[in-house]
């Protein structure tokens, strides 16, 4: 009786054991909150990017695989500001119980003028083009790793606080590099409207070709508008970005003799290489965008 | 009528090469050329401007170095308390980014800098550098 007590109880204790050791289920939304989450979570974790480096993200719609890993999550990270048109769907379809967290609703947004309807202002979604924001990620995302997995605390704020410094790092270099380019020849014309909490950070003016979405086309009035503004204030190259086919921007430097920059990351991680992490492709685009405008 | 078949040929070769040529005119690749001639971009005009600067310093650095646009303005290597300094400097309108490299002594405690900046309109502005040991900062004006 005692002996089978005894092997009920160690049973039970391993059983408990081998439940702590299994990493906390993570699904995101967004590369750069991928990035964030295997950072923080470290081993304690497992994270499923569904947007995956190089995708669209807003013209990503979550396929039933997607839906079936969501539905096991126990954390769902999502960039918010209207980014994922499809959050509703996903509560309904998965039924989750998973902890669903709407990252960019943390902290403040910028407004701006809707491409499809130009009487309604929305939200900016394109938050991690700001170095601070990120940092305010990683504060979110940790406590929220904290409250599925209080025992990980430590692990946690640890993980956060080295990433953190990270993040420091590039801002400091970010400044550094931006202080070779005069303030006054800070104007970023992109092919859309994704970098406003970069250029408000920075000191830029921004002339997007497109409106907030990459799926949006350019009326000729707004090119228009565009070739006069390079020509009246002497901008020096426009930067296409890596999803977008830089079509319209081709008929823009004939228009005005501007050079083409190499691609801007504008809405997430490259796949390869060094602009595979969020460091690298903030570094990435900094760095184009110096060379190209200095 | 018929004629030879010698000059029905040559007659037939001839309207083909008539014909060809304005076609081939019409399909033949192009170089695009643009509606108006691309015009060069406006030129950025330098507007160099003498700046007044005022460091105030809690405690005495070993040496500090100030640049714009990657390029030295004003280097001390044994500093004053207080310091005052005239330099010239491309100042636009959107304004300008100052990187302070200052190097305080190891022992020293944390340690501020107060600069005081006179831009061409005569306008004062004021900002602080903080740290401990060597420090590097971008400062933006106004």
């Amino acid at each position: 009786m005692k002996a089978s007590f005894l092997s009920l109880l160690a049973f039970l204790t391993l059983a408990m054991a081998v439940r702590a050791a299994e990493p906390i289920r993570v699904s995101s939304f967004s590369t750069i909150l991928t990035e964030i989450a295997q950072q923080v979570g470290g081993d304690r974790v497992a994270v499923t990017g569904h947007v995956k480096p190089g995708i669209d993200p807003h013209e990503f719609e979550p396929k039933p695989e997607d839906l079936k890993v969501v539905g096991q999550a126990q954390l769902i990270l999502l960039s918010a500001k209207h980014m994922e048109s499809y959050v509703g769907k996903l509560k309904q379809a998965t039924g989750t119980q998973g902890a669903m967290v709407e990252v960019g609703d943390g902290f403040a947004s910028l407004k701006m003028k809707s491409e499809k309807d130009p009487d309604k202002v929305v939200d900016d979604p394109h938050w991690w083009q700001s170095v601070n924001n990120t940092e305010k990620a990683v504060k979110i995302v940790r406590d929220e790793l904290t409250k599925i997995s209080p025992a990980d605390k430590q692990v946690f704020t640890d993980n956060a606080a080295k990433y953190l410094s990270t993040l420091d790092g590039l801002e400091k270099w970010v400044k550094s590099e931006l202080a070779k380019l005069p303030r006054d020849k800070r104007k970023l014309v992109t092919s859309h409207d994704a970098f406003q909490y970069f250029a408000k950070e920075n000191g830029f003016t921004i002339h997007a070709i497109e409106g907030i979405s990459s799926e949006d086309q350019p009326s000729s009035k707004k090119v228009g508008e565009i070739v006069a503004a390079i020509k009246a204030e002497g901008v020096k190259a426009i930067f296409p970005e890596s999803i977008e086919n830089p079509k319209v921007m081709t008929e823009i430097t004939r228009e005005t003799g501007v050079k083409i920059a190499p691609a801007l990351y504008a809405d997430g991680l490259g796949e390869t290489g060094d602009v595979a992490t969020y460091v690298g492709m903030y570094k990435h685009n900094v760095s184009t965008i110096v060379e190209a405008l200095k | 009528m018929r004629g030879s078949p010698l000059l029905r040929a040559l007659l037939a070769f001839i309207i083909i090469g008539l014909m060809g040529w304005p076609l081939w005119q019409l399909t033949r690749p192009q170089e695009v050329v643009a509606s108006t001639p691309a015009p060069k971009p406006a030129a950025t005009v330098a507007t160099t401007k003498a700046i007044g600067l005022h460091l105030t310093f809690t405690t005495v650095p070993k040496s500090f170095v100030i640049r714009h646009l990657d390029k030295e303005v004003w280097k001390v290597t044994a500093p004053a308390v207080d310091m005052e300094q005239q330099v010239t400097l491309d100042y636009p309108d959107e304004g300008v980014d100052l990187q302070f490299h200052v190097e305080w002594p190891d022992d020293a405690p944390l340690a501020a800098l107060r600069v005081q900046l006179t831009d061409p309109a005569g306008d004062q502005h004021e900002k602080s550098v903080w740290g401990k040991g060597v420090v590097d900062e971008v400062v933006t004006f106004p």
